[in-house]
């Protein structure tokens, strides 16, 4: 049989499942009963992306599947099994979409995964566009045994590869004792192939929120995966026609399938390709994709990748815990004079790791010394910030905090395996000479046990840190001649351009006006390049004509303006990658700030998910507008329309965690003491009424300001 | 399906052509279009093929009263005659193209005008004849080859030497069917003899013999013109350009070459772009210096220079009535002899320097491979000293340029496709991925579409809407000669162009980085084909005419193209022709050209014409899918 009759068979076969499936619910629950799948604003996302249909309802699944079987059409042409395939996998969504619509938790208590939130999607936006995530794998099916399967996922996994598995290797991993979960990005999303439509769920939301792809807008779907997804599938034998349907759809969408299966296969180029030899696939696959790695080879006995980012090490697992706040700990990067380093020197000053009990809880500063020709010591927080993704990618070590409140980690099976105190200094100084090779001529590591030694490089640091703080808090808009662009992540979402000021960092509150400078001096043909401050039109609403000609000439005539200051008047756009979303609640003339960790509703009917949805993918929404979490803090945060007074709710944990510094702001901008008591949030309520009656009881400070609108 | 708005339509061609002819009425010029009604209609007898003018006891004209000609040659031998001694003509026209190749190869050396810049092609194919290469001086060896492929077309015995490229089942079907071609000359030769008053009049063998004599076109004369002008020019890989007659520029001085050997073109391209050129080109009160073409020779300097294509075979009057055109330069085959009453309409000069293509109202600067650098030179100083007597009022050129990518060798294929390959799976150098997709389904086929503009169908409409129906097929397109002149100015050379076919072929271009039509080259390069059908074939482990795969010459009209046809066929590959090769005349010559049971039992294929061109398009589609399902794919 040829290639196109086994996708039409196998296409015919999840159509038939779903249909059965939805028959069933729909008996069972009756037409007009709520269909949801939880925490997304994109309904059910295939159907919607697709489709260009909302489905709220039982009927209206239903009612797709007639437009599902019209995809399926049945010449004998590529684009036949294409849109046949992406019509399977919108019937696999159906099919998991009927669980949802009986439970909404149906994974809960199960190995699986499930469908993933609107928020675990965007978080893979800033891994996506720094390529610390590469790509994605789609598993399927049992490996030939389960020790390979290991070997095959600890290989992606090491290669920072995001692993989506389906089937029989869940089982196999699971006896292997592998950790899975979202935050090591190995996920086990469910034991039958329809578990896939969650992973197609996944990519069309990618496009949706960093891409702006219009729901209904198949070819920009397809298009939007095939140039910015970078996906693979990896189907283990015997494929099924069912999955060779999946498969067709996943070639349609950009993403090659890799299978060992030669009984009736057909092998097309980068596309469908036939490796008998299983374990040569982790190559094979990334070659198909086009997927480079930059192996970073550091001497160290564990393994070091991003994918360890999200390891969790608990206490019982731990050999040596770091905690600066209990004893003097710190971690800070110095300039040095040039001849006072010796390249690549990594000097312990107190006992090794081996020297202490087993769960000892030690004191250890970290001082990375560097000297460079073009290094400035504007540069030093900039490489500093990055210890915590250096030293969390080492696997079994867990890093929290930064300069003098740290909290490491070290678990006792890195220790086992040989991990010791230099292996901290081994890591960083491998990646700061390797990511900051133009600016870094030496640089050295010195590593400090001894509490006496510990406290006084501690009390040098801190002057450092005050002293640093103290520039960067003169440092504001009016200080600097020059801003910055970022378009870092136009990878992903094309026509997105960030303008980073002092005062004003990047929405995914990566990226600061340091960084970016780092960032253009280190390439300066690189992502963030220099905007002059020349022409300012509009002091109040931040509108520079260098900033227009910027955004317009960087977002490739997609955006004409934008202003720095002002949520109403041409708002900076943003990604989708955005760490907090504010939105204008009409009935205060308030704003109301959630972010991406906050799952509950906002007084404005609608959660980050729903409200994040308004914006993202480089589209001006007036009224609406992402940000990073340090802005809200900054004077100039909605400065065109009366400034940071204008918040009226934000999520608790947000509000404490930032309290300190809004309340300074506010001190400075209003006078107001306190001012986050003023601000609501989900424990005062999420009505929109009740939230006015309680600003009008603690006299916010926005009642008396003049309408928004 | 998304439109795709920068394909240039044929309605906006011709618009343009209808400027330019108001531009032409100004000053009295002549056009092929009014020519082309002044012959209609044409004449019935020479449609048919069925008038005899060999000897001087006629004309013989053959109709129902008088059936057979005054020596008895009844109306099928007068056919077959008519038909092989067209076939010769293209032969001879092809292969002596080859031949000026082979002398100029002979003329190469160290610093010299013309060089070796494909050694490595040269001692592959000094090892495939069987020539020592090791310690060899490569100019050494360059003489030695050329005199070697020189004696392919008088040698006494034995039959031509690329016929062993061919797979071993094509080899024994041209020996079982006796057309293995011999010496070169000697087929043409044999052609006109055999044609002789008192000869043969068999049509079966006549029809063998346009076979033999096409086949010593296809696999020896061009394919040497081909094999060689890469060694001397260097193998074409991709490269982008432009195309239309919007290529030509109004501040520059425009120089047009057209014709088909590179020789010329290439030493004016060269002296076109010397500094000391530009610099007297500015001071004759230009901004610089373009070099166009027109036809084969186009093609030839597009695929190695990427210089623009100003048009095809029936533009190359427009090129002139442009008012802007300082110097069209031809060396053979295709010329006009209308371009020197037409140039002297305007200031253009027309130049001539072959002694085979001598025109009246030209000016003869005749070519010598010896001299030619001082002869191009010459040519590219009178055209920037012509600059000055443009006449303004006459200058328009029209606004339509597209862009394009060429330069698809056969080498540069298979390179392009080890691009797609996969280190841990596949082997490279080989035509396996494109085979891989046809067998998938993913491409239903391939398409070589090839050949000139003919008055008889509107032209470049038969070609470019017979492409857009291929590729919307997932039909690949390979292309040389007019054919893929006309594709070049529509915009379907351009990479962006895949927006205009099927998913599989849309999907095939993204991945490979290639446009779905892929420009092989000239006419002469047609020899291309031929190996690329043969590495398939052996890749495959089929026979070529299991190939989904088939030959088109919708717009045919030259000699050379019934000479082609006659090879394509020979090898395997079914052929589709928008225009009829003057044999309707005959019942006994149409079956054996396209019945089935005629050249078809003895090479595999056939010819197949239909004037009707949606037809023509449905009729190949078809035939790619019956050899599908011949193969079970």
């Amino acid at each position: 049989m040829g290639l196109f009759d086994r996708v039409f068979r196998g296409s015919d076969e999840m159509f038939a499942k779903a249909e059965a499936e939805i028959n069933a619910v729909v008996a069972e629950l009756g037409e007009s009963a709520p269909m949801k799948m939880p925490d997304t604003a994109y309904y059910l996302s295939c159907i919607y992306a697709y489709l260009g249909k909302k489905v709220t309802t039982l009927g209206e699944l239903r009612d797709a599947l007639c437009d599902v079987k019209a995809m399926m059409t049945r010449e004998h042409k590529t684009k036949d099994i294409f849109t046949s395939g992406v019509g399977t996998a919108i019937a696999a969504e159906m099919i998991e979409a009927c669980k949802y619509a009986r439970n909404p938790a149906p994974y809960e208590g199960t190995n699986y995964h499930g469908h993933f939130t609107d928020a675990e999607v965007r978080t893979l936006g800033v891994p996506l566009v720094t390529r610390d995530i590469p790509g994605f794998v789609v598993m399927i099916g049992p490996a030939p045994t389960k020790e390979e399967a290991l070997e095959t996922v600890k290989g992606y996994q090491s290669r920072g590869i995001f692993v989506f598995l389906i089937g029989g290797i869940i089982e196999q991993l699971l006896e292997c004792g592998m950790t899975m979960n979202f935050d090591v990005r190995v996920v086990p999303v469910g034991a039958d192939i329809w578990s896939v439509g969650h992973i197609i769920s996944l990519v069309v939301r990618a496009a949706f929120i960093f891409g702006a792809v219009q729901p209904g807008d198949y070819d920009g779907h397809i298009d939007y995966s095939f140039h910015r997804i970078f996906a693979f599938v990896n189907a283990y034998k015997p494929v099924n026609d069912i999955t060779v349907a999946c498969g067709a759809g996943a070639i349609q969408m950009g993403f090659p399938v890799i299978t060992n299966d030669t009984d009736d296969m057909w092998a097309v180029p980068k596309s469908l390709i036939i490796n008998e030899n299983t374990q040569d696939w982790i190559e094979t696959s990334l070659e198909a994709r086009d997927i480079k790695i930059k192996v970073t080879n550091i001497d160290i006995p564990v393994a070091f990748s991003n994918a360890f980012e999200g390891e969790i090490i608990r206490k019982s697992d731990t050999q040596i815990e770091i905690d600066g706040s209990r004893v003097d700990c710190c971690e800070f990067c110095r300039t040095e004079e040039a001849q006072k380093i010796e390249d690549h020197a990594i000097i312990l000053d107190g006992p090794d790791f081996d020297e202490f009990e087993p769960g000892a809880k030690i004191c250890l500063t970290i001082t990375l010394e560097v000297a460079g020709k073009s290094w400035q010591t504007d540069f030093e927080p900039v490489v500093e910030r990055k210890f915590h993704n250096f030293l969390n990618c080492i696997e079994g070590v867990m890093h929290t905090g930064q300069r003098d409140m740290i909290r490491i980690r070290v678990s006792k099976a890195a220790f086992d395996a040989g991990f010791r105190a230099r292996h901290l200094g081994e890591v960083l100084y491998a990646k700061v000479k390797g990511e900051y090779e133009t600016v870094v001529d030496k640089c050295q590591v010195r590593i400090c046990t001894r509490p006496e030694g510990c406290k006084e490089i501690r009390a040098k640091a801190n002057e450092a840190f005050i002293a640093r703080d103290a520039r960067l808090k003169s440092m504001t808009d009016e200080s600097v001649d020059q801003f910055y662009t970022c378009i870092l992540c136009q990878a992903f979402s094309p026509s997105h351009v960030c303008i980073v000021t002092p005062e004003r960092l990047g929405l995914c509150g990566a990226v600061s006006w340091l960084d970016a400078k780092a960032t253009n001096e280190l390439d300066p043909n690189g992502p963030c390049q220099i905007v002059p401050k020349t022409r300012c039109t509009d002091e109040r609403l931040g509108a520079y004509e260098d900033v227009n000609e910027a955004v317009c000439k960087y977002s490739h005539g997609a955006l004409e303006r934008v202003t720095l200051y002002s949520i109403l008047e041409d708002p900076m756009t943003s990604c989708g990658c955005f760490e907090c979303i504010c939105g204008i609640e009409p009935m205060s003339n308030g704003v109301v700030i959630t972010n991406r960790e906050h799952v509950g509703m906002t007084p404005l009917g609608m959660t980050f998910s729903e409200m994040a949805s308004m914006t993202g993918g480089g589209v001006q929404t007036p009224g609406f507008m992402g940000h990073g979490k340090q802005f809200i803090a900054s004077k100039k945060f909605l400065a065109a329309e009366g400034g940071m007074g204008r918040i009226v709710w934000l999520p608790k944990e947000l509000k404490d965690q930032m309290a300190d510094r809004i309340n300074a702001t506010a001190k400075e901008l209003y006078g107001i003491d306190n001012f986050t008591a003023m601000i609501a949030d989900e424990t005062v309520t999420t009505d929109m009424e009740e939230l006015y009656t309680f600003l009008t009881e603690v006299g916010h400070p926005v009642l008396e300001m003049e309408p928004l609108m | 399906m998304k439109d795709w708005d920068r394909l240039i339509t044929v309605e906006q061609m011709e618009a343009a052509t209808a400027a330019l002819l108001e531009n032409g009425i100004k000053v009295g010029a002549d056009s092929w279009q009014q020519r082309a009604k002044n012959q209609t209609p044409h004449c019935g007898f020479g449609e048919a093929g069925t008038c005899c003018r060999i000897c001087s006891m006629g004309p013989c004209r053959i109709t129902p009263k008088a059936p057979r000609g005054i020596c008895g040659c009844d109306v099928h031998g007068i056919v077959g005659r008519n038909y092989l001694r067209f076939t010769a003509g293209g032969s001879a026209t092809h292969s002596d193209h080859g031949r000026e190749i082979m002398h100029t190869l002979y003329q190469t050396r160290e610093g010299g005008n013309y060089q070796v810049k494909d050694p490595e092609k040269l001692k592959r194919i000094a090892r495939e004849w069987g020539v020592e290469t090791e310690g060899k001086d490569i100019y050494d060896l360059a003489h030695e080859i050329a005199e070697i492929g020189l004696l392919e077309y008088g040698k006494p015995f034995g039959t031509q030497r690329f016929l062993k490229r061919a797979p071993e089942h094509t080899q024994k079907l041209w020996s079982e069917a006796g057309i293995e071609p011999r010496a070169i000359d000697r087929e043409v030769s044999q052609s006109l003899h055999m044609t002789h008053m008192g000869c043969s009049s068999k049509p079966e063998a006549l029809i063998r013999q346009s076979l033999r004599a096409g086949l010593s076109d296809g696999w020896g004369g061009s394919m040497m013109g081909t094999e060689f002008s890469d060694v001397m020019f260097g193998t074409p890989k991709p490269i982008d350009t432009t195309a239309n007659i919007g290529v030509m520029e109004k501040d520059n001085v425009n120089i047009i070459v057209h014709g088909h050997d590179p020789s010329l073109s290439e030493m004016i391209v060269f002296y076109a772009n010397d500094p000391e050129m530009i610099a007297y080109a500015k001071e004759n009160g230009a901004k610089g210096i373009t070099v166009a073409g027109v036809c084969c020779t186009s093609n030839e300097v597009t695929m190695r220079h990427g210089i623009p294509m100003a048009g095809n075979f029936l533009s190359q009057e427009n090129v002139v009535l442009t008012g802007a055109c300082e110097a069209i330069v031809v060396d053979v085959q295709c010329i006009f002899p209308a371009l020197g009453p037409l140039s002297k309409c305007f200031h253009t000069k027309f130049i001539t320097t072959s002694p085979i293509a001598q025109i009246p109202d030209s000016d003869f600067i005749e070519f010598h491979a010896e001299s030619a650098g001082e002869n191009a030179k010459a040519i590219v100083r009178t055209a920037i000293e012509n600059f000055k007597n443009r006449r303004p009022e006459l200058v328009n050129i029209p606004d339509l340029k597209t862009k394009a990518r060429v330069g698809y060798s056969v080498e540069a294929i298979k390179k392009e496709l080890d691009g797609v390959c996969n280190s841990h799976v596949d082997t490279y150098g080989t035509t396996k991925p494109l085979i891989d997709c046809v067998k998938a389904g993913v491409l239903r086929g391939a398409v070589a579409m090839v050949g000139c503009n003919n008055p008889k169908v509107r032209p470049d409409t038969a070609h470019i809407e017979l492409m857009k129906k291929l590729l919307k097929n997932d039909i690949i397109v390979i292309l040389s000669g007019c054919s893929a002149q006309a594709a070049a100015k529509a915009g379907l050379m351009d990479p962006d162009a895949k927006e205009y076919c099927g998913e599989g072929l849309k999907r095939v271009c993204e991945l490979v980085g290639i446009p779905p039509v892929l420009h092989m080259g000239s006419c002469v390069d047609i020899s291309r084909m031929m190996i690329l059908a043969s590495d398939i074939a052996k890749d495959w482990g089929i026979n070529i005419s299991q190939i989904p795969l088939c030959g088109c010459a919708p717009e045919w009209m030259s000699e050379k193209a019934v000479s082609i046809g006659n090879y394509v066929v020979a090898t395997g590959i079914d052929t589709y022709l928008g225009v009829d090769p003057y044999t309707k005349g005959s019942s006994e010559v149409v079956e054996l050209l396209q019945g089935e049971h005629g050249v078809k039992d003895w090479v595999e294929a056939h010819f197949i014409v239909d004037t009707d061109i949606e037809s023509l398009g449905d009729k190949m589609i078809a035939g790619i899918e019956a050899k599908r399902a011949a193969l079970g794919i």
